[in-house]
């Protein structure tokens, strides 16, 4: 075979190198990974969930862990997008690799008026909208629990923003397949799935929730794979807009699967935190594995689940 | 970075004494420093565990790592199971030190169980400090059989040991045994204070701290996602008026309610050390 093999998708108005990208909450706002990782070998940034204001985000005990899996209460922490433009954007001025803003709102009206702010910024590639967050009150998966909420969102951030639109799904529903294909009709660019479950664990000795007064949880990690490859494989079949797998993956064996299920590219999440360059790896691996299978484009893998 | 491991040796119970060299690395740690250690190798244990940095032991062109450790799940248990001459996939120095404070002079040292990792490294660098540092060290555990590392802080310092039941030492805990000192005037005048422990004894000591006026920085733990600042898991409240800063202690990760009313740090980044007097204990233990 005659050079490296294509490894690089569209989405929208991005054209990915790579497949491979973090997941919004797992990546702070870039600069925390820069002493571990090159930022440029991403496909893509994706941030931390920005909200109109800043949040100090949830009590104290905020994580645990469990079996393969990371339970976290967060609360959408977040610098608020004012102070976002004017201390965190400046440092991707420096850095190719398109960036995507996670955006966050307590109605559909914060959700507009952060596209259209964000949509201002030249730096920012796309917006990723978080409806799926397990551990806020409003604006988070309950909107992405409700097929019309879900709807008239996507509908009013679309007409604001000319910027690549990616909706971040919840699993927490019945059926996903109408979520992602009222995306689809809305205008999305592409859906991002799964946000995390929701988990408790218990101390048995103080008969306390691990997590404290938050007491629930977003749990995510390996231990959630089989779960999110099968809804991303739903949503594949379902929709022609990219998707965008998320939910467990920690080696590029498990960024493989995803692809073959359907999904054009895919985001670590948990994973980051435990190895800060095992995107890297993942990159690699897909790499050599296209390499060894003769596979020249990641359009012949995609989809291709037999 | 993969370190190789020198020696991994159950020191007391379940207390156990891992050396690492890490010679020729860049950043050396301070005390208070802590690492996030790789304790397995698949997915389960998942996330890395935060050990403080125990000793730094300095040689001539070699640098050895001590982290004291207390087997107390699956992830310290496979830690305690691996040999000398095996790597281990470390990432750090993270957070900040503590400040070894020029002056007052005397310090001293509260620990309690585990606690005391952190807390060796301070009485080093205090006793080897010129001019007359005292140090002073409350050493406790819950029963006497739990109690141990007295003998090295008796190079160190003076040792005042406690337990819950009073088999060894003074009966009670240590911000009791510190009330106890101070009020049979047992301490010096000037000193300040170096904790790390349970909350509740911290918190404890926040409030002897306030009584009778000393100052005194204290080592958190929390549980972490990162060790780094990315996953905001360790935020610990602060009290906004309290907040200390300073050229050591720059806390980068504080994040402010919109109204200025709440803060919260990390742990990993604003901390593990703190000033005593700036943690919102109460909302810290709620």
């Amino acid at each position: 075979m005659n050079g490296p093999p294509d490894t690089s998708v569209v989405i929208g108005t991005m054209k990915l190198k790579t497949p491979v990208m973090p997941a919004s909450g797992t990546f702070g706002y870039g600069q925390e990974y820069s002493e571990f990782i090159d930022l440029n070998r991403l496909g893509a940034i994706v941030v931390k969930t920005i909200t109109l204001k800043p949040r100090v985000g949830s009590y104290p005990h905020r994580s645990t862990e469990v079996a393969s899996g990371f339970l976290a209460n967060i609360g959408l922490q977040n610098v608020g997008v004012e102070r976002f433009i004017e201390d965190k954007l400046p440092y991707f001025e420096d850095i190719d690799a398109p960036l995507i803003v996670s955006i966050g709102g307590q109605s559909v009206e914060e959700f507009v008026k952060l596209a259209d702010i964000l949509n201002r910024q030249q730096r920012v590639d796309a917006l990723e909208l978080n409806i799926s967050c397990p551990n806020v009150e409003k604006g988070g998966m309950h909107f992405g629990m409700d097929l019309e909420v879900t709807e008239n969102l996507v509908k009013r951030v679309r007409n604001v923003t000319e910027k690549t639109v990616i909706v971040k799904l919840t699993p927490l529903v019945m059926d996903i397949r109408p979520f992602a294909e009222i995306c689809q009709l809305c205008g999305a660019d592409g859906v991002s799935l799964i946000n995390a479950l929701v988990g408790m664990a218990i101390d048995i000795r103080t008969r306390r929730s691990k997590l404290g007064r938050n007491i629930t949880g977003g749990l995510a990690g390996p231990a959630i794979k089989p779960f999110s490859l099968y809804l991303v494989w739903q949503a594949c079949k379902t929709v022609d807009i990219p998707v965008i797998g998320i939910g467990g993956i920690s080696s590029a064996e498990d960024a493989i699967e995803f692809l073959i299920a359907g999904a054009s590219a895919i985001e670590v999440g948990t994973w980051n935190l435990v190895n800060p360059a095992g995107m890297v790896e993942i990159i690699e691996g897909i790499e050599a594995y296209m390499a060894q299978n003769k596979i020249k484009a990641l359009s012949d893998l995609i989809g291709t689940l037999s | 970075m993969e370190y190789p491991i020198l020696e991994n040796q159950r020191v007391s119970g379940n207390y156990f004494l891992l050396r690492l060299d890490v010679t020729g690395t860049a950043k050396l740690p301070m005390p208070g420093q802590f690492y996030n250690v790789r304790c397995g190798e698949t997915r389960d244990p998942l996330l890395r565990r935060p050990f403080s940095m125990h000793r730094l032991v300095r040689g001539r062109g070699s640098a050895h790592l001590e982290i004291l450790y207390q087997v107390t799940g699956k992830g310290t248990e496979w830690l305690s199971r691996q040999k000398s001459g095996e790597y281990l996939d470390t990432i750090g120095p993270f957070g900040n030190g503590f400040i070894i404070e020029q002056s007052p002079a005397n310090a001293v040292l509260a620990a309690r169980g585990i606690g005391i990792a952190p807390l060796y490294a301070v009485g080093e660098a205090l006793h080897g400090k010129e001019g007359a540092t005292k140090v002073f060290v409350l050493l406790g555990a819950r029963v006497k059989e739990r109690l141990f590392y007295e003998e090295q802080f008796r190079r160190i310092g003076e040792v005042f040991p406690y337990t819950d039941d009073g088999s060894r030492g003074f009966r009670g805990t240590a911000p009791e045994l510190l009330v106890d000192l101070l009020e049979r005037s047992r301490l010096p005048e000037d000193f300040s204070l170096y904790a790390c422990g349970p909350t509740d004894m911290l918190r404890e000591l926040s409030h002897t701290a306030e009584r009778f006026g000393f100052a005194g920085q204290v080592a958190l733990e929390g549980h972490m996602g990162c060790g780094f600042g990315a996953c905001l898991s360790c935020a610990c409240p602060l009290k906004p008026e309290m907040i200390k800063r300073n050229k050591q202690w720059q806390k980068p990760a504080l994040q402010w309610s919109e109204d200025g009313s709440r803060v919260y740090s990390l742990i990993c980044k604003d901390g593990p050390v703190y000033d005593i007097r700036e943690v919102d204990w109460d909302e810290w233990a709620a």
